[in-house]
């Protein structure tokens, strides 16, 4: 074993609860520029409420909402680092830990697979029980093994929508049908302000993979001219925080469009995240 | 900004006297319930077992949410199970539905006949772990976090989003 199993376990059990429980910087200057943008007080209101509440999240290291969320891990790989088994063995225990320090909602259902889907398995009592989703992995250029671990709850689970658009060789036909099904969601969403996480690929799990890393990578200072023009056309919807209207219905959107087939049709994996979303924060093994 | 507190149980004058768009701060005793409680407590109104259970939903609040170490916040009040029980739970005394999220039309409607309310609630569970004086599981702990809980709160900020046939959807 190339590596220090205890410092894993710790490393990644912190990562997790700095996610569930802190905003970045990034996330807190979009806040209050939201919130000098916002002109009904009410909104206004609205959105100090959800800042100061992470506020207070990150002072006492406590969860930002009560569905502190499925665990999901990312993985950046160097050129000249390696991915064992033991290593994600090890990241599996720290996010484990990491649900006890949170702690995290217990929320994992037992049993069988029809027990698991209706629910007759029961509720574990235990943080720990829940299972991290399944590990996406990335090679990248610079020569790091570096973790990230993001905590996706219900809600924008609810409202999140993975399916086909044809495009009609003409890119305002997608960007369209994105504008379309964002406005759906997030009037019912009720936890907006959403940031909006998109990804474009040929299959379902590719689009969903690259949603993922649109989520990873996000900068809520940084926005492409498409994801500038998705997040001003869904703000026209006048949803508001909270869904009780106002101007700020997208914080921001984050889309990765990856490699496309030749074909009239794009897949499109689309996440509503709630107003506490990307929850994620990394740390470099 | 300062806002005026009303303390449940609602009499039906404090029902009356909220507007749509208000934010009041909600203290006193509130239910917390949701998807897999919610149906079992229309079976408990049907069997008329609340009682035993020390359950009084007069008047009362029904806060969408799960109580646990991780604390609480609501969940989206229009799925199925939630917003689908809605008219029994207000038939038998819930004055307030608390949660988040656009409800139907029909919903709203249904409020009216009884005087009930919607209010939204951010979910802001790191401000409202402090302002949770007890809480008290009442009804079918096997469901752990999604079993019923009495929750003595203190000013709870939320929004009226529907009253009186109104909503802000």
């Amino acid at each position: 074993m190339a590596f220090d199993y205890n410092e894993v376990v710790a490393k990644v059990a912190d990562t997790l609860v700095r996610a569930g429980s802190t905003f970045r910087q990034d996330k807190k200057d979009a806040y209050k520029r939201a919130i000098a943008n916002e002109e009904l007080e009410r909104a206004k209101w609205n959105l100090e409420t959800i800042l100061k509440n992470a506020e207070v999240a990150e002072c006492n290291r406590s969860p930002l909402c009560d569905d502190t969320g499925i665990p999901h891990v990312f993985v950046e790989v160097g050129p000249n680092k390696c991915v064992t088994g033991a290593l994600l063995t090890a990241i599996q225990d720290g996010v484990r830990e990491g649900l006890r320090q949170l702690p995290g909602r217990p929320m994992a259902i037992m049993g069988d697979d029809k027990g698991r889907i209706d629910m007759s398995g029961g509720i574990s009592p235990d943080s720990d029980a829940l299972d991290a989703a399944p590990i996406l992995i990335k090679e990248v250029e610079e020569d790091v093994l570096r973790v990230h671990v993001l905590m996706l709850g219900g809600g924008p689970a609810i409202r999140g929508i993975t399916h086909r658009i044809f495009h009609k060789h003409n890119i305002q036909v997608v960007l369209d049908e994105i504008v379309t099904r964002a406005k759906d969601a997030t009037r019912l969403l009720g936890c907006t302000p959403t940031a909006l996480a998109i990804g474009v690929g040929r299959s379902q799990f590719e689009a969903t993979a690259l949603m993922m890393e649109a989520m990873v990578y996000s900068d809520f200072s940084k926005q492409s001219d498409m994801e500038q023009y998705i997040t001003d056309k869904v703000n026209e919807s006048n949803v508001g925080p909270l869904g009780l209207n106002g101007k700020t219905t997208v914080l921001a959107t984050f889309m990765k469009v990856g490699p496309q087939r030749a074909s009239g049709v794009r897949v499109v994996a689309m996440r509503p995240g709630c107003c506490f979303e990307p929850r994620m924060a990394c740390v470099e093994l | 900004m300062e806002f005026r507190t009303i303390t449940a149980p609602f009499t039906d004058e404090v029902l009356k006297s909220l507007k749509v768009g208000e934010i009041v701060n909600v203290s006193g005793k509130i239910y917390a319930a949701r998807d897999a409680v919610l149906p079992k407590m229309v079976k408990m109104i049907e069997d008329g077992t609340l009682a035993e259970n020390g359950i009084d939903l007069q008047g009362g609040v029904i806060f969408h949410t799960a109580v646990s170490p991780a604390g609480v916040g609501p969940t989206s009040s229009n799925k199925l199970e939630i917003e689908g029980t809605m008219p029994e739970m207000t038939k038998a005394g819930i004055r307030m539905h608390l949660g988040k999220g656009e409800l139907k039309k029909e919903t709203i409607e249904m409020f009216k006949e009884y005087g009930a309310v919607y209010a939204v609630i951010a979910p802001v569970t790191a401000l409202l772990n402090s302002k949770v004086i007890s809480k008290k599981c009442v009804a079918h702990p096997e469901l752990g976090m999604e079993a019923c809980y009495e929750l003595i709160v203190d000013k709870f900020p939320c929004i009226i989003a529907a009253a009186h046939g109104e909503s802000m959807f």
